[in-house]
C-alpha cells in the first residue's frame, strides 16, 4: 500500500512544493536505512551519519568538476568512497562501544566539517560546491520534478527491498545476535569485527547514495548540510520512526520533514515537538512509531484474522 | 419606487464600474523567500518588510504601466525557516504552481545559488544580496543561456565594499589615535559568507599600507576570551569584528573588558543599535552597516525610508539596515517592466535592467547593474564619538575604481 502511494504521490496533484519536500524526504529516507541496518539490527547507534551522506555528495561534485564525470558514473564512486570512510570510523567500535562510540562518531562528523570548511579550492571551503544537472538516460530529462522524484522513489524503494532481505537473512540474524549478547555471540564463533565493520560499510553506502541524489538534487553544497547538526536529526528520525521495523526509517523522515510543514510550525516550536515527541516514543514506544502503529493494528485486528 | 430603481441602477452601474476597474488591474506575481523564522530570521524579516514597503507604495501610487495595462504588484510571500530543502520547495512553489515574474531573496549565499538553479532555467528574475555571489557571477554563467543570466545582486563587489569600508575606518581612526595604525586583526566567522568577505576586506587593509593578521572563529561561538587574549598578544591598533553583527554584539564587550586593542571597527553593527544596548568604550570605535545605517545616517532621504519601513511595524533590530538590499530593486523592476512593455520578456528585462540607472534610497548616485549584474554604491562607515553611546560622526565613502593588488576581484 505504501510503494502504491509513493508511486501515486505525484498524481495526487499537490503542486511542488510538496513534491519537492518528498524528493528530500525520500533522500533523507534512503540515508536513514542505513542507519536503520547499523542501529536496528546491529545496535551500534551513530550520530555522525550526516557526514557519510556529505562524503557521497563531496565526491560526487569533486569528480564532476575535476574529472567531468557525471551522475551515473559518479554513483559507484560515491558509494564506494562514502562506505570505505564508514569502515574506517567504525575501527575504534572494536575496542569501544555504546556511548563512547557515540561520541567518536560526532566527533568525526565535526572533524569532517572543519575539514571541509577549510579545505581550499578542492572542497569549496565553507562556501561549497556546484554541480551540474543529472545526464538524460534512455531519453528521460531529470530536470523534470517528476523524474528526479521517481528516481529518488525508485532507489528507495531498492533500499527498502535490501533492507528487508538484510533483515530477513543469515546475515541479518547474525548481527541481531552482535546486537543482543556480543560476548555470546562471539563465544559460538561470530567474527564480531568483521560483522561490525561490514555493517557500518552497509550504511555508509547507503549514505553514500542519499549523498549523491542530494547534491544532483540542490545542484550546490556546503559544509553546512554535513554538520554535526544535521546528524543529530538523523539520529532523532530513526528513534521517533523505529530502527528495527521496514518502515521506520521512512516514517521517521516523513514525520521530521512533513509536520512543521503541515502543522506550520516554525523552527523553534518544531524542536520543542521533536522533543516532546522523542520523550513519548522512549517512555511509550520504545520501538519506535512505526511499532507502535503495528502494535495498535494488531490489537484492532479481528481475532478470526489473527 | 422609482427612488428604488433609481438607487438599485446607481448601485448597478457603481458596481460595473468597480468590477471594470478591478478587471483593469492586472496581477504582477513577485515571490519573496526568506528566513521569517529559525536562525537566518533577523535578516529574513527585512527582506519581507522590504518587499512589503515597496510593493504597497507602487500599489497606492497606481501600480506599473505595463503594454498599456496597469499592474499591480501581488506578493507571494515564503518562509524557508533557514532550510535550503524549504527554499528549494519554496522556490519551486513559487515558480512551477505559481508563476512569479521574479523572486527577491534570499539572505544567504547557499540557498541563494540552489534557487538560482530553479529560478534560471524558468527564466524568472532573482534579486539576491549576497556579495559573495560575485564568486560565481562571470562572463560565462552571466551570458544569455547561463544560469545566473536572470539573477542579479544587490550588493556591491566584495571588493568595492571592503575597498570603501576600510578607507572609511582608516580615515577616521587615524587622527584619534597616537601614531597611524599600522597593524590590524580581522576577527571573522569561519563561515561561506566570513571567508568570502574577509579575503577582500584583508587585501583592502593591505593595500592602505596595514600589516594584517587575519583570526577566525567558529560560527556560533559566543565566549570568545580565548581569542581575544590571542589577539591582544598581537598588539594591534585596530581590531575589525567582520562581519556577523550578532556575534560581534557578544564578542565585542569582551574584547572592551580585557582591553584587547587601542580602537576597533565593528561591522554590521547599526549605530541605532550600539545606541539602544548603551554600549560604551574609551576607546574610538568605528561602524559600518550593510548596507546603510537606519541609526545615523546622514542621507534624508535613507532617514525618510526608515521611517516609513519602521512606521508599518518593522522591527529595529541589528539587520534592519539589510532591507535597504532589496527595496530599490523593486522599483527599478517595475520601470525595466515599463520600458519593455511587457510582463512576459524575461530576455528584454534582463537588458532594460543592464541598461538602466535608477535613483534609489540607498545611493546619493544612481543605481546600475555591470555586466556581471551586479551594483555598485558607497559605504557609510560611522564614528562613536569615545565615552558616549549615541553621538556620531558619518563619511560615505565611494568605492576604489579597481580592486587591490592581490585581489581577483568577483
Amino acid at each position: 500500500m505504501i510503494l502504491a502511494f509513493l508511486i501515486a504521490f505525484p498524481l495526487l496533484n499537490l503542486g511542488y512544493r510538496f513534491l519537492s519536500l518528498a524528493i528530500t524526504t525520500g533522500v533523507t529516507a534512503i540515508a536513514l536505512y542505513g542507519l536503520g541496518i547499523q542501529f536496528g539490527q546491529a545496535g551500534i547507534m551513530s550520530v555522525g551519519h550526516a557526514a557519510f551522506v556529505g562524503i557521497g555528495a563531496y565526491t560526487a561534485a569533486i569528480v564532476a568538476g575535476m574529472f567531468g564525470i557525471g551522475f551515473w558514473l559518479a554513483i559507484p564512486l560515491s558509494i564506494v568512497m562514502s562506505a570505505l570512510c564508514a569502515g574506517m570510523v567504525g575501527l575504534p567500535s572494536l575496542r569501544v562501544g555504546g556511548q563512547h562510540y557515540i561520541i567518536i562518531t560526532f566527533c568525526f562528523c565535526a572533524l569532517l566539517q572543519i575539514i571541509l570548511t577549510n579545505g581550499g579550492t578542492f572542497t569549496g571551503a565553507a562556501t561549497g560546491l556546484d554541480v551540474g544537472s543529472i545526464d538524460h538516460l534512455f531519453g528521460i530529462n531529470f530536470d523534470q520534478l517528476r523524474n528526479i522524484y521517481y528516481l529518488v522513489t525508485l532507489v528507495l524503494i531498492i533500499c527498502l527491498v535490501t533492507t528487508y532481505l538484510i533483515i530477513n537473512s543469515p546475515y541479518g540474524r547474525t548481527l541481531r545476535a552482535i546486537r543482543e549478547n556480543e560476548m555470546l555471540a562471539r563465544a559460538i564463533g561470530i567474527n564480531i569485527g568483521l560483522h561490525k565493520i561490514g555493517v557500518f560499510m552497509v550504511s555508509g553506502a547507503f549514505a553514500g547514495m542519499a549523498g549523491i541524489l542530494q547534491a544532483y538534487y540542490l545542484r550546490h553544497i556546503s559544509p553546512i548540510l554535513y554538520g554535526p547538526f544535521p546528524s543529530l536529526y538523523l539520529a532523532l528520525m530513526i528513534m521517533l520512526g523505529g530502527s528495527r521495523l521496514i518502515y521506520g526509517p521512512l516514517i521517521g523522515a516523513v514525520i521530521v520533514s512533513f509536520l512543521p510543514e503541515i502543522m506550520r510550525l516554525d523552527p523553534i516550536d518544531s524542536r520543542i515537538a521533536y522533543g516532546i515527541g522523542l520523550l513519548i516514543v522512549v517512555l511509550l514506544l520504545p520501538g519506535g512509531v512505526s511499532a507502535g502503529l503495528l502494535d495498535i493494528y494488531r490489537r484492532l485486528r479481528p481475532r478470526s484474522l489473527k | 419606487m422609482i427612488k428604488l430603481i433609481a438607487v438599485c441602477a446607481v448601485s448597478a452601474f457603481t458596481g460595473v464600474m468597480i468590477q471594470k476597474s478591478r478587471a483593469q488591474d492586472q496581477e504582477l506575481k513577485i515571490g519573496v523567500v526568506a528566513a521569517e523564522s529559525g536562525s537566518f530570521v533577523s535578516a529574513g524579516n527585512t527582506i519581507v518588510a522590504a518587499a512589503r514597503l515597496a510593493s504597497q507604495q507602487i500599489n497606492d501610487s497606481g501600480g506599473i504601466n505595463v503594454g498599456g495595462k496597469t499592474y499591480k504588484i501581488k506578493l507571494y510571500i515564503r518562509d524557508n525557516r533557514t532550510d535550503v530543502n524549504v527554499t528549494i520547495a519554496a522556490a519551486r512553489e513559487l515558480v512551477n504552481d505559481i508563476g512569479v515574474t521574479a523572486i527577491w531573496g534570499t539572505e544567504t549565499h547557499d540557498f541563494s545559488v540552489s534557487m538560482a538553479k530553479i529560478t534560471g532555467s524558468a527564466k524568472v528574475l532573482q534579486f539576491s544580496g549576497n556579495s559573495s555571489l560575485g564568486a560565481v557571477l562571470d562572463d560565462k554563467s552571466v551570458a544569455p543561456g547561463g544560469w545566473l543570466h536572470y539573477t542579479f545582486q544587490t550588493e556591491p563587489q566584495e571588493w568595492q565594499r571592503s575597498g570603501s569600508t576600510a578607507e572609511g575606518v582608516l580615515t577616521l581612526l587615524t587622527p584619534l589615535l597616537p601614531h597611524p595604525p599600522q597593524h590590524s586583526v580581522v576577527f571573522v566567522g569561519n563561515d561561506a559568507t566570513g571567508q568570502y568577505l574577509s579575503s577582500h576586506y584583508v587585501k583592502a587593509l593591505e593595500a592602505r599600507g596595514q600589516k594584517v593578521d587575519l583570526v577566525k572563529y567558529p560560527p556560533d561561538t559566543t565566549d570568545f576570551s580565548p581569542l581575544l587574549t590571542r589577539i591582544k598578544g598581537l598588539n594591534p591598533d585596530i581590531v575589525h569584528f567582520w562581519y556577523n553583527g550578532d556575534s560581534t554584539l557578544t564578542a565585542f564587550p569582551q574584547a572592551l573588558k580585557l582591553d584587547v586593542a587601542p580602537s576597533y571597527f565593528l561591522f554590521g553593527v547599526d549605530p541605532g543599535i550600539y545606541q539602544q544596548r548603551q554600549l560604551k568604550s574609551d576607546k574610538p570605535v568605528t561602524l559600518s552597516c550593510v548596507p546603510v545605517c537606519w541609526g545615523a545616517s546622514p542621507s534624508p532621504v535613507v532617514q525618510e525610508y526608515f521611517k516609513k519601513y519602521f512606521d508599518l511595524g518593522a522591527s529595529k533590530g541589528p539587520q534592519s539596515s539589510v532591507s535597504l538590499l532589496y527595496y530599490d530593486y523593486f522599483f527599478m523592476y517595475a520601470k525595466a517592466l515599463e520600458k519593455v512593455g511587457s510582463i512576459d520578456k524575461p530576455d528584454q528585462i534582463v537588458d532594460a535592467l543592464l541598461s538602466m540607472s535608477y535613483q534609489g534610497v540607498v545611493s546619493p548616485v544612481p543605481l546600475t547593474f555591470n555586466v556581471h549584474h551586479q551594483v555598485t554604491f558607497a559605504t557609510q562607515v560611522s564614528l562613536v564619538k569615545p565615552g558616549t553611546s549615541d553621538q556620531f560622526v558619518s563619511t560615505i565613502q565611494q568605492p576604489p575604481p579597481s580592486p587591490p593588488p592581490g585581489d581577483p576581484g568577483g
